[in-house]
């Protein structure tokens, strides 16, 4: 068996023979074991064994890239020709590019061995806790899984990384039910290295199986209001992750159509807000070591006290718009606490609505969005007063970045993002 | 195409055990405003296994694909089943026997280069350059995909398939006159098939484009719809998402069992008499289903699931382990997207039948309301409660089309919004292009006509 390095440097010859000038690629092999929970029963154990190759060849400044799972020889040279084949019939661009030499790094992160028969105890500890603690929650569907990957990168000026981490993780989809009552669906994901916690306390799940039970008297309510919103940890990821997609992302970057593409060093937000992707913060779990670009990743800031301070750009976009890449490719995001507690945020409102989860259309080019706020609550006078169902919310995702009311003290890591609770203003609640 | 080298080792494991190679293909290439951003070919394959033990399942998958491999999986397969029964074991008796099944692809698969989709996204780009030069900006997609299956069950079952897929997609934008970005996408023709089947002269399709432009210029004048509930159409390419998004999901057995909507009203009235709602197989209104299956992952030979009848809620779709829970017969919806996946309870064509009126005569029918032509994505909950993005459609006013409209979201509770239901059109439209997403993504089609009813609007 070769060891990833060597299949890498096959490859990249490969590439070379068939006509590549520069030429890059990234071999990966995974281990996975997984256990599936179905209405609450174990229902399934999966054990997952994949290969994989991604490799880019420029010819003439045009691009093609290939992947494929198969490590044998004659499937990586076919697949090399072809890949040579698809630059030939691209198109000549002066930013495609592989990453220049810096220094050659390896990386480990995270649990390398699994303890099967430790992670099924504190699997089956979990179902019993949910069961006993939270009885009208419904565990959906649970998939949870160890899985190890090692990866390496090459490219044809020498640049090399490896990374071999292991981790394991949670994803529950749930809801609430009471004889004929039911609520809607939430879910939950969190990512671990060790089993030394109980799986019940990781991530904010307790809070979401709580609230689902309220949920169980949502009612609709009639009327329509302009309020302030506070986003739950996992809900805000989304409603940022929305905004940048339209203002900071490759494809709005270059086409021109961010309404940000000339903000770079101005205000776009509140000087509260501080949103940044941290795959180095030693909470998170199994996150990138390097990009795929070739390049060692950094945390960066997107924003740094309402000030837009760097793009979420490849290095293609880069080169095409003649900015600076990202620092990396954009995961594991955080947004600094304030200095409130979220029940002094809600104190201070007057009217307006809690937000556990979003179902809503794409936002349009400009940030306007509008959609479901599901497993909500409504706030009035100070106080959480009533679950509230088929309630709508709309808005403008840079108005709203403006208006930020204040940002809770309280972080939840789930092991992909550290994230408080948020409050907004200007946001349209509509019920029946 | 793939070879068999899975042999008959899967006949030796006692019970229902399958064993699967499959491969995966994708081709895309992306234009963005005149520049080639994404030039992609990929394949995955391999081969897995899954064996059943007193209620509980054994799966294991492998990148490799030859004997060796086909043996490993196997035996970890059941090594996984065994494992599982013995911590968690439900003590459940074994699956009931089925029919056997025997597919044979009819077509071999067909490899189209790169350079074709190269030239049918750059011809079209330029098309939209040269004709529509003052456009903020212009994308073209051009791809493919498909799932070459080989499956042989315990039993003795057998099924080899092939379900290609291709598409060109445009997405138009404009500025307005007060500087905010609107944008549309469009579908190009485009199914079940290779590339080259639809695409040897994408000139064809620059109508679709001029009218794509035209719609664009449209919403650039268009008005905020009020929010609130009020008349709607739902124009017949908006109909399968509701199949799909808002019934289709709350029906599907795993999700019934899970506490859907759909549990407590088996038999029941969940919508107007005029609809009827079927899960497609391979034949649909006497043609060909868009995307056909003929087996579905566990060796089930597929037949069409009849959901909604005249209003009434008449079944489920299952797998071959909750028919059995339900009392049910599995009808082929136990479908798997890669090599690494188990079979998941899944829709395949899934549409509500067509009625007896003309769209005009269902515009007319509203004083006051929208007709919603376009949207770009929906959910929908297990309660039943949907929504959709909606990009593109018009006021309706005193039985007339009005203005076009801006983007906004429309949203309402299934069953309920199914009982509004008072006028269908007499045609019908299947959109095949997309994804489900449940875990693992899959290639689906959805269908139905143009739908008077009442909806909740996002509005501003």
């Amino acid at each position: 068996m070769k060891t990833n390095r060597e299949i890498a440097l096959f490859v990249l010859d490969a590439l070379k023979n068939a006509g590549a000038e520069d030429a890059q690629c990234v071999i990966s092999t995974g281990v996975a074991d997984e256990l599936n929970v179905d209405s609450g029963e174990f229902s399934l154990m999966r054990s997952l064994f994949d290969n994989k190759i991604t490799m880019k060849a420029i010819k003439d400044k045009k691009k093609g890239v290939i992947s494929i799972n198969s490590f044998l020889e004659d499937a990586i040279l076919n697949a090399a020709r072809q890949c040579v084949e698809s630059a030939e019939a691209s198109v000549e661009d002066d930013a495609v590019c592989i990453s220049e030499f810096t220094e050659n790094r390896g990386f480990e992160a995270g649990a390398l061995t699994p303890d099967r028969d430790r992670f099924f105890d504190r699997l089956q500890e979990y179902l019993e806790d949910v069961k006993r603690e939270y009885p009208k929650i419904i565990l959906e569907q649970v998939v949870t899984d160890y899985s190890s990957v090692e990866t390496f990168f090459a490219n044809t000026n020498g640049a090399e990384y490896s990374y071999r981490h292991g981790n394991y993780a949670l994803n529950t989809m749930f809801s609430a039910h009471d004889g004929e009552k039911s609520t809607s669906f939430n879910y939950c994901d969190v990512s671990f290295d060790d089993l030394d916690s109980k799986i019940l306390d990781l991530g904010m799940q307790r809070d979401l199986y709580k609230r689902s039970e309220e949920q169980l008297e949502s009612a609709s309510f009639e009327g329509k209001f302009c309020g302030k919103a506070v986003f739950a940890p996992l809900c805000l990821e989304d409603f940022i992750s929305m905004a940048f997609d339209n203002f900071v992302s490759d494809m709005t970057m270059i086409d021109g159509t961010s309404p940000w593409r000339y903000s770079l060093g101005t205000k776009v937000a509140s000087e509260d807000l501080t949103v940044s992707y941290v795959p180095l913060d030693p909470r998170m779990v199994g996150s990138e070591r390097y990009t795929g670009d070739g390049y060692i990743s950094e945390n960066y800031d997107v924003i740094r006290d309402g000030i837009l301070n760097s793009f979420s750009l490849s290095e293609y976009a880069a080169r095409k718009t003649g900015l600076q890449r990202a620092k990396n490719t954009s995961s594991c995001m955080a947004v600094k606490p304030g200095n409130k507690s979220l029940a002094d945020i809600i104190k201070g409102i007057d009217r307006g609505i809690l937000v556990y989860r979003f179902s809503g259309g794409s936002p349009a080019v400009n940030g306007d969005f509008s959609g479901v706020a599901k497993n909500s609550f409504l706030i009035e006078n100070g106080r959480i007063t009533k679950p509230v169902t088929e309630t709508m919310i709309s808005g403008n995702l840079a108005a709203m970045l403006k208006h930020v009311v204040a940002i809770s003290s309280e972080v939840v890591c789930d092991g992909s993002n550290a994230l408080p609770w948020a409050a907004f203003d200007g946001i349209t609640v509509s019920g029946k | 195409m793939l070879h068999d080298v899975l042999h008959d080792h899967i006949r030796a494991v006692p019970g229902h055990a399958e064993v699967r190679a499959q491969t995966n293909t994708r081709r895309a290439v992306s234009i963005v405003s005149g520049n080639l951003v994404s030039n992609v070919r990929s394949e995955s394959g391999g081969v897995s296994a899954r064996a059943y033990k007193n209620g509980v399942w054994g799966f294991s998958s492998t990148a490799d694909y030859d004997e060796e491999a086909v043996k490993k999986v196997i035996k970890s397969a059941q090594d996984n089943a065994l494992f599982l029964d013995s911590r968690a074991g439900k003590g459940k008796p074994p699956l009931p026997s089925l029919a056997l099944a025997n597919y044979q692809v009819e077509r071999d698969f067909v490899d189209v280069p790169q350079k074709i989709y190269i030239d049918a996204a750059r011809q079209v780009d330029a098309y939209i350059a040269q004709k529509y030069p003052a456009l903020a900006s212009r994308s073209v997609v051009c791809r493919s995909d498909s799932m070459e299956k080989l499956l042989k069950t315990s039993e003795g079952g057998f099924a080899h398939s092939i379900m290609p897929r291709a598409y060109i997609y445009v997405f138009l934008s404009t500025d307005t006159a007060d500087g905010e970005t609107l944008e549309l996408f469009e579908v190009l023709g485009g199914g079940a098939g290779y590339f080259t089947d639809y695409y040897a002269d994408p000139s064809v399709f620059y109508d679709k484009i001029d009218r794509l432009y035209e719609q664009l210029m449209q919403k650039r004048q268009g008005v905020f719809p009020e929010a609130g509930v009020c008349d709607c159409i739902l124009d017949a390419s908006l109909a399968g998402m509701l199949a799909h998004e808002a019934v289709g999901h709350t029906v599907e057995a795993d999700l019934v069992l899970g506490g859907s909507v759909a549990g407590r009203n088996l038999g029941k009235p969940v919508a107007s008499e005029l609809i009827t709602m079927i899960d497609f197989a391979h034949t649909a209104l006497g043609e060909k289903a868009p995307l056909p299956l003929y087996v579905d992952e566990e060796g089930t030979v597929c037949k069409d699931e009849v959901l909604i009848k005249d209003g009434i809620l008449t079944g489920y779709m299952n797998n071959r382990e909750t028919a059995v829970h339900f009392g049910m017969e599995p009808k082929g919806n136990a479908r798997a997207h890669e090599f690494s996946d188990e079979p998941l309870i899944r829709m395949r064509n899934t549409a509500i039948l067509p009625g007896k009126n003309k769209l005009e005569e269902m515009i007319s029918a509203i004083d006051h309301g929208y007709y919603f032509l376009k949207t770009g994505n929906g959910q929908a909950d297990t309660t039943g409660e949907f929504m959709f993005g909606i990009t593109f459609g018009y006021e309706i006013k005193n039985g007339k089309i009005g203005a076009a409209i801006r983007d906004t979201t429309i949203a309402g509770v299934a069953f309920e919004m199914l009982k509004t239901v008072d006028m269908l059109s007499d045609d019908m439209h299947w959109d095949t292009s997309g994804y489900c997403g449940k875990k693992q993504l899959m290639p689906v089609s959805m269908g139905g006509p143009a739908i008077k009813c009442k909806m909740s609007v996002g509005g501003r």
